[in-house]
């Protein structure tokens, strides 16, 4: 398997907030964790990433059969993990040219942001000019494994579709592993997911193979009855 | 290792000796001494007879910037100068100030004090850059007048940190001057002692007022800035701190003082610590933790 997660349970501040969550992805597979606000979909990728945050109580993150449970934020990208966040953090006085000239692996991009270049990393940015900046970063890293939490938050229809457009042709086309987080679904119908999972208060409550269906079903019923509903259940 | 570019300079002192003097066109730059000898005028700018320093006196406009070096290059150096720089009536001159220690353990002294004078419709870019031994001692203090409708940059920056650090600067503007003065330094194991004022004495005068100091591990940093209004004049101070240890201090005193009823005079303070969140954003994107706290601490002083 290219990429586990297996029954990690995780804290923050005394408090458990992931209570056993299991994943497995294979090499290339695009995959979409569906959730709730606050059912623990961006703790799960901040600890996936090493964010220091949270506490790992249990469980196992593998990358190519190597446990990285234990290993730094750094160490992890160093690997090709590559994190889109939610809410990426202002880096003021650092130009997005700057700190593209000190990660990127890749000069060359098909993501035209320059009108971003020159402004300072996520400082009044829009919703659209985050989620582009993140991915620009994120390419240029030549990553194995991408992560996109919540890329489709706050965009519009048109942009949304933008959006998908480069997951699909500079990630999904090139063969890279994509875990794509999010809460609304929308993205979906433009990326058509191989697996859809649904994570509700702290855990994966179902995989399903068909997104439609899912979707259909939390539309209708909300994300808990997912779990009747799926093909294989943890 | 003096300096990159050491061979073009005008001025050049190592330790005590003056290396080189080379007067471009229109520009006359002599040793203080020999200044206070040659030009009465200069005795009341002085003060008092100088033993060591320089004068430079641009008196016609120059293409290239005006270089100066002065560097410490062997142990336990004193260096005590008095300098005067005088800019006429309605020049442009971009000047580049390097002081500096060719070594990490010479523990050296450099005090200097002087006077800039900045004449009628002048207008003074000057980039002065500090680069500094890890036991140095660094004294500056500096007197500069503007006269009317003159202006400066004063770019200040502390590229490595003396062990200590004071500095006395006071700006005097008059009718319609004005004057940007930034200082940013980033230290660690040093202790600061930062005392800026900024006196807007002209009718329209402005003046900003800029401090950006970042403290590492076992820093002590206290910075009192001042901008004092006597006319109907317009100033900013802005004062910023980002403590980069958890054994870091910083004190900022940030004044304005107004004694005329048309002045605006305003300031901004803030001292704050480093985002564990902006770390972790850039360690993900492969920065060690290093490097990704140089990032931030470059952005917080403005450097690129």
């Amino acid at each position: 398997m290219f990429f586990t997660v297996k029954n990690l349970k995780v804290s923050s501040k005394g408090k458990e907030i992931l209570k056993g969550v299991d994943l497995e992805m294979k090499k290339g597979e695009l995959q979409t964790i569906l959730g709730p606000n606050g059912s623990g979909k961006s703790v799960l990728v901040q600890t996936i990433m090493g964010n220091p945050k949270y506490q790992i109580e249990s469980g196992k993150i593998l990358l190519k059969n190597k446990d990285i449970t234990k290993l730094s934020s750094f160490s992890r990208a160093k690997l090709g993990i590559a994190l889109s966040w939610q809410n990426p953090p202002a880096i003021k006085g650092v130009k997005l040219s700057q700190l593209l000239e000190k990660i990127a692996k890749s000069k060359t991009s098909k993501i035209k942001i320059t009108g971003l270049l020159n402004r300072e990393v996520n400082l009044n940015y829009s919703g659209g000019e985050k989620k582009l900046s993140e991915l620009r970063q994120i390419l240029s890293l030549k990553p194995k494994l991408v992560i996109l939490d919540e890329i489709d938050a706050g965009l519009d229809l048109k942009k949304t579709e933008e959006v998908a457009k480069i997951i699909k042709e500079e990630l999904v086309a090139k063969n890279i592993t994509v875990l794509l987080i999010t809460h609304s679904g929308e993205i979906l119908k433009f990326l058509q997911p191989e697996i859809v999972n649904v994570m509700v208060k702290g855990r994966i409550i179902c995989r399903h193979k068909g997104y439609k269906k899912v979707l259909k079903t939390i539309k209708d019923y909300g994300y808990e009855r997912c779990k009747k509903h799926a093909l294989f259940t943890d | 290792m003096v300096m990159k570019g050491a061979k073009n300079t005008h001025y050049l002192q190592i330790d005590n000796n003056i290396e080189k003097i080379c007067q471009p066109k229109g520009v006359e730059i002599l040793p203080a001494e020999m200044a206070w000898q040659k030009y009465d005028w200069t005795r009341k700018y002085f003060l008092t007879k100088p033993k060591k320093g320089y004068f430079i006196w641009a008196k016609e406009q120059t293409k290239n910037p005006l270089l100066s070096c002065v560097s410490i290059s062997s142990p336990k150096i004193k260096q005590q100068m008095q300098n005067l720089l005088v800019v006429e009536n309605n020049l442009k001159v971009d000047i580049q100030g390097t002081c500096n220690s060719s070594k990490k353990n010479l523990n050296g002294l450099h005090q200097a004090t002087g006077k800039i004078l900045i004449k009628q419709g002048a207008k003074v870019n000057y980039q002065h850059i500090h680069s500094w031994g890890e036991k140095d001692a660094v004294e500056v203090s500096y007197q500069f007048l503007l006269e009317k409708d003159s202006q400066l940059n004063y770019n200040y920056r502390v590229i490595t940190p003396p062990k200590e650090l004071k500095t006395n600067n006071r700006l005097v503007l008059l009718e319609n001057a004005s004057a940007n003065l930034e200082m940013s330094a980033s230290c660690a194991e040093t202790k600061f002692d930062i005392k800026e004022s900024l006196i807007l004495k002209g009718k329209n005068a402005s003046g900003m007022l800029k401090l950006r100091l970042a403290a590492g591990k076992n820093s002590r940093i206290s910075a009192d800035s001042q901008i004092k209004a006597e006319a109907e004049a317009k100033g900013h101070l802005d004062c910023q701190g980002l403590l980069t240890d958890e054994k870091a201090v910083v004190s900022m005193v940030p004044a304005l003082v107004c004694s005329h009823p048309k002045a605006q005079i305003t300031h901004e303070a803030s001292i704050g610590r480093v985002s564990e969140e902006q770390l972790n954003y850039l360690m993900m994107r492969g920065l060690t933790e290093k490097q990704a706290l140089d990032l931030i601490i470059n952005g917080f002083l403005d450097y690129e």
